[in-house]
C-alpha cells in the first residue's frame, strides 16, 4: 500500500526541458547537464509532469493507454528514475487533470539516461566543444 | 596632486554579422583594429534587414553596485555570465566586464587597464562572440558549431559535427577540392522555417592550417596570411581566393556527420547513426544557457531537425587524406546522407 508521501504531486522541475523527437522525445536536466530519452509512452508520463501529477493519476492514465496491471511495476520504475534523477520535485499542489495525449498501443515506458552529459563550462559562447591541441 | 585628463578621440564603427548589425563606439581606437579580425568574418551576405546592436567599448572599472557574475547562465573558460531580467552580466578571467542589454538591444563592455593586453583583447573578443551569440537566439536563429557541405547541383546540405581540432577543415576542404560547396568550415546559423529547418552561411572564410598544403598543394601560398589567434597556426583565408564560387549562402540540412579522428585506426570507417545520436551530436555543437526558456529555443531546434536527418559517424585515420582514394569514398557516403 502506498503511502501518502509516495503518492505526492510531482512537477519537471523548471530547468529541465523536454522537446519531441521522431515519436518520442528528450529531456535535457540544465543543472546536470544529463540529457535523457524516452519512448512514446515515457513521454505520455512525462508530459504529466510537465504540470504536475501523482503516482496514482499516472496510474490512472496509463490503464487508459491500455496498461495492465502487471505494467503497474515498470511505470513505477520510471517514475521513480525520474525521481531518483532530480526531473521532477515535489510540489504542493494538487494533481493537474490528465492530460489529453492520445496512445494508439500501450508500450513499456523507457526512460534512458545518455552517459555522457552536455559540457558544463564551454569553449566560448559558440563552440561548446572541448578543444584539441594543435 | 592634480591628474591632467586628456580627452580621447572616439572612434566608431560598424559590422553586420548575420541577421544582427552591431555599431560600435570605442574610446580606445586601437581596440578597434584588434577587434576588426573577429568581426569582419562575418562576411556572408543576409537576406533580411539587420537587427541594431548599440555597444560602447570603455575603459575603466565595473561598477560597484552589480555583483560579480558566478557562471549560473553560461560558463566558459573565459566568461562567468548570469542572467538578471532582460540582461546578462559576464566578467571575464581578467576583469573584462559586459552588461548587455537585450531588451534595449544595448550593451556596455569595460575594460581594465591589465599588462596582459593580448588576453583583454581575446576576452573582449569573448564577451562579443556572446553578445552575438544571444542576439542571433533573439532573433530565432540557433548557432551551431559545425560546418557543412552540399554536392555539385545540389540544395541540401550534410553538417560536419566535431569540437575543434578534430578537423572538420580538413574533411570539408578534400571535398571542395571535388567540386562541392560549403556554407563554411565552422559556423551556422539554423532556423526553424515553414516546417523545415533552415542553415544559414555566416562567413566565406575557412580556418586553414599550413601543413595542408601536404595534401592539398593548391593552399601553400596562405602562409602569408596573418595567423587569427596566437594559440593556432591557422590561417583565416577568404574562401574566394582558394576555391572560387564554392560558397553557398543557404541549404537545407538533410545530413549529419559527426566527425573522429583514430590516431591509430583505418583511413576511414563510416557507421550509421540513428536520430538520438544525431541530437546528441548537434546539441554538443550549441552552447546551450542553463537558462530554460533560452534553451528550449536552441533544443527544439536542434530535435526538429535531428528527427529527419540520415546521420552517420564518420572516423578519420591521421593522415586519411595522403591516400588519394579517401575523398572519392567519402563522397560516395556524404552522397548516401542527402535525397
Amino acid at each position: 500500500m502506498q503511502s501518502p508521501i509516495d503518492n505526492r504531486c510531482w512537477m519537471l522541475r523548471p530547468d529541465v526541458v523536454s522537446t519531441v523527437l521522431n515519436d518520442g522525445a528528450v529531456i535535457l536536466d540544465l543543472r546536470s547537464k544529463f540529457f535523457f530519452s524516452t519512448n512514446p509512452t515515457g513521454w505520455a508520463i512525462a508530459q504529466m509532469f510537465e504540470t504536475g501529477t501523482t503516482r496514482d493519476a499516472v496510474h490512472g492514465a496509463c490503464r487508459k493507454w491500455g496498461a495492465a496491471d502487471a505494467s503497474i511495476p515498470e511505470i513505477n520504475a520510471l517514475i521513480d528514475q525520474m525521481i531518483s534523477e532530480g526531473l521532477v520535485e515535489p510540489v504542493n499542489t494538487p494533481a493537474a487533470a490528465t492530460n489529453g495525449v492520445a496512445m494508439a498501443t500501450w508500450i513499456s515506458p523507457t526512460l534512458s539516461k545518455h552517459p555522457e552529459p552536455l559540457q558544463r563550462i564551454m569553449v566560448s559562447a559558440f563552440d561548446p566543444g572541448l578543444p584539441l591541441a594543435e | 596632486m592634480s591628474l591632467a585628463v586628456t580627452a580621447q578621440k572616439q572612434c566608431t564603427a560598424a559590422y553586420l554579422c548575420g541577421p544582427v548589425k552591431l555599431s560600435l563606439t570605442f574610446d580606445d581606437c586601437s581596440l578597434q583594429t584588434a577587434l576588426d579580425g573577429l568581426l569582419s568574418q562575418y562576411d556572408a551576405p543576409w537576406p533580411a534587414p539587420a537587427t541594431e546592436v548599440f555597444v560602447t567599448i570603455e575603459q575603466g572599472l565595473p561598477p560597484a553596485h552589480i555583483p560579480e557574475p558566478v557562471g549560473v547562465y553560461l560558463r566558459s573558460y573565459r566568461l562567468r555570465v548570469d542572467r538578471c531580467g532582460t540582461h546578462l552580466i559576464s566578467f571575464s578571467n581578467v576583469g573584462v566586464w559586459m552588461d548587455f542589454d537585450e531588451g534595449e538591444k544595448q550593451a556596455q563592455i569595460i575594460v581594465p587597464h591589465h599588462p596582459d593586453r593580448e588576453t583583454v583583447v581575446e576576452e573582449v573578443e569573448q564577451q562579443l562572440v556572446l553578445l552575438l551569440a544571444r542576439a542571433w537566439t533573439s532573433q530565432g536563429w540557433t548557432p551551431l558549431h559545425a560546418g557543412s557541405l552540399i554536392p555539385p547541383g545540389k540544395t541540401n546540405c550534410v553538417l560536419v559535427c566535431a569540437p575543434s581540432g578534430v578537423g572538420k577543415t580538413t574533411f570539408i576542404s578534400a571535398l571542395l577540392r571535388r567540386g562541392w560547396r560549403t556554407l563554411g568550415d565552422d559556423k551556422v546559423l539554423l532556423q526553424k522555417e515553414n516546417g523545415s529547418v533552415v542553415a544559414r552561411a555566416l562567413s566565406r572564410r575557412v580556418h586553414l592550417h599550413p601543413a595542408l598544403a601536404n595534401w592539398f598543394p593548391e593552399i601553400r601560398k596562405i602562409e602569408k596570411w596573418p595567423r587569427y589567434s596566437r594559440w593556432t597556426e591557422k590561417r583565416m583565408v577568404k574562401m574566394e581566393a582558394i576555391w572560387p564560387g564554392q560558397w553557398i549562402d543557404s541549404a537545407i540540412p538533410t545530413g549529419l556527420v559527426q566527425l573522429e579522428r583514430a590516431e591509430n585506426g583505418p583511413t576511414l570507417n563510416i557507421e550509421p547513426l540513428d536520430s538520438v545520436r544525431a541530437l546528441n551530436s548537434l546539441l554538443r555543437q550549441i552552447a546551450i544557457p542553463s537558462d530554460a526558456a533560452d534553451a528550449r529555443l536552441l533544443v527544439s531546434c536542434a530535435a526538429a531537425m535531428a528527427g529527419r536527418l540520415r546521420a552517420a559517424l564518420v572516423t578519420v585515420g591521421n593522415n586519411a587524406f595522403s591516400d588519394s582514394s579517401t575523398a572519392g569514398r567519402l563522397e560516395e557516403a556524404l552522397r548516401g546522407l542527402l535525397p
